[in-house]
């Protein structure tokens, strides 16, 4: 077991698979930073060069590439307020406010650190569970993922702000995403839901069109009435020398940073649980952070920690996403499911194979990870200060580019343009809620999870009757549902009772 | 002399591309394949493997571009090749091969008569076959039906080979099946039996095939369509009790012989037509191709366009009272 960790390290640095993984990070650093290139098309565009190489390079080019689009994914999002991939949205809520407060370079910092620990923990996750990760995956089923889902739909608690009316406003936000999430074909019975007879919305709703929308318009909407840099007329001296700044508050907050980077591992690990999922409910952990009501407040303003969280999942995710897919040949994320053909091009059958005979093969793609972070996250440091100096860059000429950038993301996304459509309805309801102060965090979590809910609460039902409810990974997620659903009044009653000790 | 040189001239005109009328059409040219999914799945892979060949079988060698056009599974690629590609030879499609299905059942949103279509052909075939766990107690289909506890088969959801065969064989052959729809994918349910939630499955022999060889399910049943292989298993067809089953059942698994269809919009002149089957033909049969094709596992079994038209007859003849009743059954959708 160590010689093959050992080995799969040697692996990846002979020259050969290394220059082919520098080449696999370079595209990589395009596609992330791009929103009209999405990782995983990229992948399946990628597929047809590795016919000639050795399984380990091949795996270094692919992943390479792969496991850096999340970290400069992050950099748009920061920057321009638009998802560089549709699994960096959370990073916009904090990292472009801070970047409007004239603080991008310390945003970027943030990002770019917490995702190369996020990568580290989720690399080294995958390494440590590789002897147990069958029995992991197998003990979730049905019922699993049906209280994980419920978890996550109970952030919306943390997501929502303060005081009854914000709470209200947050569950209403996210019973609408779950009724977004049922547009489309409904699997049991076979019935159109909200298609209005458009042939678009058969399959349901995209991922990427509505966060596109929903944070990126409205960006760009105040942007243009503001009339100025997307930075302000800020003092500019604290722009570019935030760079170090944003990586000490990493290490600041470093264990914000763990936590986070193992609940991505976890969702990661879950297949079918997608990645939009894990940068979200780590939002909502990082919020639960928050001691006090002024800090509280301070999320979505420009709180460095909402940085953080996401930062790291999303990176940490793609090591746990690895797992199903080379322990059983079942890929978690679509991404992994190209992944999968490369398998079979390389004459590999990912399976308990994977664990044993090709061991060394399995090692090199952790390292690949670890390696190509390390690479991306050094090389961006070099010209992030120079990238923070967009904000300084007048609205007026930025307009145009976003705009560019926040269609062609969409479009991409089915080539359709229904694409439009749903850009642009998300978008003015993103700036609506913005304008009525509604979170827009609890619609993305109901949205997300509004599937994978509904199904699997399907699947329980109808294969264990209501027995599964008594089953007791369950029965544990029950309680943290509670435990997530009441932190925040939780924490409220504690801090009451300490202030009254203060007067007392 | 002059004749001989004529001769020559006519001869040099077979043997040099470029020379004929054809080459001199698609030369310069781009030859757009229009897929009805993302990129990633089995109709985008077989595009992008052929896309590769494609350029050596045609005179004048196009550039040969991949369009993805996902949406309504594959309904929305096929009205636009019908109706919206022009019919110049430089654009056709590939969709899912139970759009004849669709168009049999008036599904809603279709706009296109797969009779009509300028076709290719189809670059394989494949069967669905049913496969349970291989430590599931029971052996033969007889045991299938009497089954004490029903034998939990997952599926994605109606309109999909994972849930119309399985769910034919339960109404139509008696097996004592409870269906639980609903996982996200067919891989999904693969680990659903892996991991005990379910017990069997529907789907395409070749999406199943490596959990054979790894041991994991063992087929028990198959459709019409022969597959090396598997050709002893029973089909499910001979099953079924009744005869509107079989014919059910008949009509679900004919599509199949044409898996990976192609064809371009109506009203492609003969020629161009001529030079697009010889080059999908061809290209079937080129060794850098076929090794390849067999890395990736994706089987190639060309079908020539005469054949695929006979498919889709056969399917489209049925009588409408035969068409409402399969509505019943055979839901298409995403």
């Amino acid at each position: 077991m160590l010689d093959a960790f050992i080995l799969g390290l040697a692996t990846i640095f002979q020259w050969q698979t290394f220059l082919i993984m520098l080449l696999g990070i370079f595209l990589g650093f395009w596609v992330g930073l791009l929103p009209g290139l999405g990782g995983s098309t990229t992948l399946a565009l990628m597929l047809p060069f590795i016919y000639k190489m050795s399984p380990v390079e091949a795996f270094a080019f692919l992943l390479g590439m792969h496991s850096v689009v999340a970290t400069t994914g992050d950099i748009t999002s920061v920057l321009f307020g638009v998802p560089g991939e549709g699994t960096t949205a959370a990073t916009i809520l904090d990292g472009h406010a801070m970047a409007k407060k004239g603080e991008a370079g310390r945003a970027l910092g943030a990002a770019l650190m917490s995702s190369l620990v996020g990568a580290l923990i989720g690399a080294f996750a995958l390494a440590l569970s590789i002897p147990v990760v069958r029995p992991l995956v197998l003990t979730f089923g049905a019922p699993e993922l049906f209280m994980l889902a419920v978890v996550g739909i109970a952030f919306i608690s943390s997501l929502s702000g303060q005081g009854g009316r914000a709470l209200l406003r947050g569950i209403l936000g996210g019973l609408l995403g779950l009724l977004i999430a049922m547009v489309g074909q409904d699997p049991q019975a076979g019935v159109q839901r909200f298609t209005f007879g458009q042939l678009y919305l058969w399959g349901g709703l995209d991922l990427v069109p509505v966060l596109v929308g929903l944070f990126a318009i409205p960006e760009i909407i105040d942007l243009a009435i503001r009339g100025t840099a997307i930075a302000g007329d800020l003092p500019k001296e604290n722009l570019s020398s935030g760079v170090w700044e944003g990586i000490k508050d990493t290490f600041r907050h470093f264990w914000l940073t763990v936590r986070c980077s193992l609940i991505g591992t976890f969702i990661g690990i879950m297949p079918g649980l997608g990645g939009g999922v894990a940068q979200w409910i780590s939002y909502g952990h990082a919020v639960q952070s928050a001691r006090g009501d002024e800090e509280r407040r301070g999320f979505g303003r420009g709180d460095v920690r909402g940085v953080l969280g996401p930062g790291a999942a999303n990176n940490s995710k793609e090591g746990g996403a690895l797992i199903p897919t080379i322990a059983f040949g079942v890929p978690g994320s679509s991404a992994m499911a190209i992944l999968l053909g490369a398998f079979f091009l390389q004459g590999i059958m990912p399976g308990p194979d994977m664990l044993d005979k090709y061991l060394v093969v399995t090692f090199s793609m952790v390292w690949t990870m670890v390696v190509a972070n390390i690479i991306t996250v050094a090389v961006s440091l070099i010209f992030l200060n120079q990238l923070a100096k967009l904000t300084l860059v007048r609205g007026s000429i930025l307009i145009p580019f976003i705009l560019f950038l926040a269609f062609i993301g969409a479009y991409t996304s089915n080539n359709h343009l229904g694409d439009l459509l749903v850009l642009l309805v998300f978008g003015l309801l993103g700036y609506a809620m913005i304008c009525c102060g509604w979170p827009r965090a609890p619609l993305v979590l109901g949205f997300v999870l509004g599937k994978i809910a509904e199904n699997n609460f399907y699947i329980s039902t109808i294969r264990y009757g209501s027995s599964w409810l008594l089953r007791p990974v369950v029965l544990i997620l029950i309680i943290l549902t509670v435990v997530v659903l009441l932190y925040p009044f939780i924490r409220f009653e504690r801090k009451g009772a300490s202030e009254g000790d203060a007067t007392a | 002399m002059r004749q001989l040189t004529a001769l020559l001239f006519f001869l040099a005109s077979l043997w040099i591309p470029g020379f004929s009328h054809g080459a001199a059409y698609y030369e310069g040219k781009t030859l757009t394949i229009v897929v009805g999914y993302k990129p990633g799945g089995g109709y985008d892979r077989y595009a992008r493997l052929f896309q590769k060949f494609l350029p050596r079988y045609i005179p004048g060698n196009p550039t040969v571009v991949i369009q993805n056009m996902p949406g309504a599974n594959s309904i929305i690629a096929a009205n636009h090749i019908y109706s919206v590609a022009k019919p110049d030879g430089l654009t056709i499609g590939t969709f899912n091969n139970g759009l004849v299905i669709a168009q049999l059942t008036k599904v809603e949103g279709v706009r296109f008569d797969l009779t009509k279509m300028a076709w290719i052909g189809s670059t394989a075939s494949d069967a669905a076959i049913l496969a349970v766990r291989a430590d599931v107690p029971h052996k033969t289909v007889d045991d299938l039906r009497k089954a004490k506890e029903p034998i939990v088969i997952g599926a994605t959801g109606p309109g999909s080979s994972t849930y119309d065969f399985p769910a034919l064989l339960k109404e139509f052959a008696g097996l004592n099946f409870k269906l639980v729809p609903g996982y996200s994918s067919s891989s999904d349910v693969m680990l659903a039996i892996e991991r005990k939630e379910a017990d069997g499955r529907g789907g395409s022999y070749a999406s199943i095939l490596p959990f054979i060889e790894r041991g994991l399910v063992r087929p028990m049943i198959r459709t019409r369509v022969v597959v090396p292989e598997i050709e002893k298993l029973p089909v499910d067809e001979d099953l079924a009790a009744s005869a509107k089953g079989k014919a059910i059942m008949a009509v679900r698994s004919t599509p199949e012989i044409i898996y990976r269809p192609y064809a371009a919009p109506p009203g492609t002149p003969a020629e161009t037509m001529k030079i697009l089957r010889d080059a999908f033909a061809k290209a079937s049969r080129d060794k850098d191709l076929l090794a390849e094709a067999k890395k990736t596992k994706l089987p190639i079994d060309f079908v020539a366009a005469e054949d695929a038209v006979k498919v889709v007859q056969e399917v489209l003849r049925q009588p409408p009272e035969m068409a409402q009743e399969i509505t019943k059954y055979i839901k298409f959708g995403d």
